[in-house]
């Protein structure tokens, strides 16, 4: 059975899919035997999904949509 | 909206040609498409909307003005999140020198067979309810706000701008394996980071 620390320095790769069939077998099989494992998983995927979500959400403020718009018209005519 | 790396390869390749043909309609289209992931990305590097609206300004500029210099060694997007982070840094002249991350200040206690020695508590079930809150915003700007500048630019073109790895390493010139192993350190360093805040923020909600 592979270690906690195999798992969790691997597990960029186990979420993204790129395991090997065997390694991830071994994946599962530790998940099944390592509560800890599991929650470390469940809050890797939500510390990316929470960041991912709130840095998305940082849009242009609308003041500097009109002035780029200005600024792109300009260069438009030039 | 901005521009989907994913989807959108036909519309990129048809403005870029039209770009390289010195066609000026395009400017304003290409301008349209980009400036959504140019502002936020510089926005999320720099944190302040004056840079970031410059930094805008001048990648656009740029498109406009060299555009039909581009060679199409690598893909147009490349290109355009390179200058990005280029200008970006240009704002952050004072860059202060940074600390190694180190993979075993992330991850959880071991012990000498490699196995996990605490009880972590599981707190993704808490964050729906806090998702909408101004402080774990807050917090978690801050957490990505000190991710050192490597593995910042690698957690902000893989995860915010939705890059394969392939692309970010294309757009950084640096090997897949060491975009894997610098994503995974900005993944778990925020991990931490949020552990932190979220192990007693229900404790701290029910006080209040």
């Amino acid at each position: 059975m592979i270690c906690c620390k195999e798992c969790l320095e691997l597990l960029h790769d186990y979420i993204e899919g790129e395991l090997s069939a065997e390694v991830h077998a071994s994946f599962e099989d530790h998940f099944e035997d390592c509560p800890p494992c599991i929650v470390f998983l469940n809050t890797y995927k939500a510390a990316i999904h929470m960041s991912q979500t709130t840095l998305k959400s940082n849009d242009i403020p609308d003041i500097v949509k009109e002035r780029l718009k200005k600024f792109i018209d300009k260069n438009k005519a030039e | 909206m901005g521009f989907d790396p994913t989807k959108d390869k036909a519309i990129e390749e048809q403005l870029v040609k039209d770009l390289q043909a010195g066609k000026v309609s395009s400017f304003e289209q290409l301008a349209n498409l980009y400036q959504k992931n140019i502002y936020t990305l510089s926005f999320n590097l720099t944190r302040n909307a004056t840079d970031s609206q410059d930094v805008t300004q001048e990648v656009l500029l740029t498109l406009f003005k060299k555009g039909h210099t581009f060679q199409g060694k690598s893909a147009f997007s490349s290109w355009v999140y390179r200058i990005t982070l280029n200008a970006s840094y240009m704002k952050l002249r004072t860059r202060k020198k940074e600390p190694n991350l180190s993979i075993e200040d992330l991850l959880p206690s071991l012990n000498g067979a490699g196995f996990q020695q605490e009880k972590l508590q599981d707190w993704s079930e808490n964050t729906e309810a806090a998702f909408f809150d101004k402080e774990t915003r807050r917090v978690i700007q801050k957490a990505v706000d000190l991710l050192p500048d490597k593995e910042k630019v690698v957690f902000l073109l893989r995860d915010v701008e939705g890059l394969s790895t392939e692309k970010v390493s294309e757009v950084l010139e640096i090997t897949i394996p060491a975009i894997k192993s610098r994503l995974h350190r900005a993944r778990l360093f925020l991990r931490k980071k949020l552990a932190s805040y979220f192990e007693d923020y229900k404790t701290r909600k029910e006080r209040k």
